[in-house]
């Protein structure tokens, strides 16, 4: 603290210029006002009304990028299965220097993407095909599993508009039936209802099935990039239609748009840290030298207390 | 009450200079906060005379 600012006794009545201020009206005034503009505009302009994206929308706008994921979360090579905490160890995760932030707060939402995004759902189906293939499936070992599902994958990859492939050699095992059972589940609606009530009674958890769209290879990355919802498009300040967003979100969204943070692994935690800096330097800036200068720069604080300066010139 | 309403429900346009890439949503909401910001400096603040002393 200044020498300046420890001469002040805080017990001592304030002696400098007052206001009469009447706050409750102040309040009154303002909920009135700020509550006539909400009713306003949104009888105006109502409310964005893009409908939501769902497991069944995917398999029946993208039935081969469906079975493409499906097969990959057999194969354990999609995002979530590699995401590291909190979904499982598979990777470290973002790291800030030596803090590895993510990997410490620890696997809290245990998550096995091929046991529970495609097998445990398919024990609903009675078809006897997918009886049979989830059967052969768990009776394999991890090494043959992933055997299968790499090679379908690789087919897969090869014919972009196939939903399933034919298997002369038996190299895909199980995999082609698993996955058309999925799909077939997702078709109707059902897959969505059982990823969501997986854990609970009612079906309020969405982490598994937006985890799994979010592993989608091209549907949900084309539909948000047709939006401008990526977040190398500032998507995370802008809203769906030509609604405003959150344009006050503008400077954590900013840094994802240049390097080094765009094309780093660990852009969220630098970006956090980027913004945690700047919040502590503007709570502090009272006490950091140069910037504290600013108001005698900028001094806008001249501008709202106007007429006290002015009084105090004469 | 359909028949007054703006519908925003289609693409929107955005205003893209090198990295930066703003819808004019945003853009305008952003005008309003900075008039708005200009107005409460410039506007004298509701008093009376003998409200104040120096």
């Amino acid at each position: 603290m200044s020498p300046q600012l420890s001469k002040h006794d805080p017990a001592k009545k304030w002696d400098g210029p007052t206001r009469k201020y009447d706050l409750i009206k102040e309040f009154v005034i303002a909920l009135v006002v700020v509550g006539l503009l909400a009713i306003s505009l949104a009888a105006l302009f109502s409310s964005p009304d893009e409908p939501a994206l769902t497991l069944k929308s995917w398999a029946i706008a993208d039935a081969p990028d469906f079975v493409a994921t499906a097969t990959g979360e057999l194969a354990g090579t999609t995002v979530s299965a590699g995401y590291g905490a909190p979904y499982n160890t598979a990777a470290e995760g973002q790291v800030l220097g030596p803090l590895k932030l993510q990997k410490w707060a620890g696997v809290r939402i245990p998550i096995n993407p091929a046991d529970d995004f495609v097998i445990a759902p398919l024990a609903i189906d009675n078809d006897p095909a997918v009886v049979s293939a989830i059967a052969t499936w768990k009776a394999a070992s991890a090494d043959q599993q992933g055997k299968w599902a790499n090679a379908y994958a690789d087919a897969l990859s090869k014919a972009p508009k196939a939903t399933t492939l034919p298997d002369p050699t038996g190299a895909f095992g199980p995999v082609p039936a698993i996955a058309t059972g999925l799909y077939g589940l997702a078709r109707t609606g059902a897959l969505d209802g059982l990823l969501a009530a997986g854990d609970t009674p009612l079906p309020t958890n969405f982490t598994k099935p937006l985890l799994f769209l979010a592993d989608s290879g091209t549907y949900f990355p084309d539909y948000a990039g047709a939006r401008h919802l990526q977040g190398d498009q500032w998507g995370v300040m802008n809203e769906t239609g030509s609604y405003p967003g959150q344009s006050w979100l503008w400077l954590y969204s900013f840094w994802y748009q240049i390097d080094p943070f765009k094309s780093s692994g660990n852009a969220d935690v630098l970006v956090m840290a980027t913004m945690t800096i700047l919040s502590l330097a503007l709570l502090f800036m009272p006490f950091l030298p140069i910037l504290r200068r600013v108001p005698e720069w900028i001094p806008i604080h001249r501008i709202i207390w106007r007429d006290w300066y002015r009084r105090k010139e004469e | 009450m359909n028949l007054l309403s703006i519908d925003l429900n289609h693409p929107a346009h955005y205003l893209t200079a090198g990295p930066i890439s703003v819808s004019y949503g945003n853009l305008v909401m952003i005008g309003l906060v900075i008039v708005l910001f200009v107005v409460a400096l410039v506007l004298p603040f509701p008093s009376h005379d003998d409200d104040e002393r120096s």
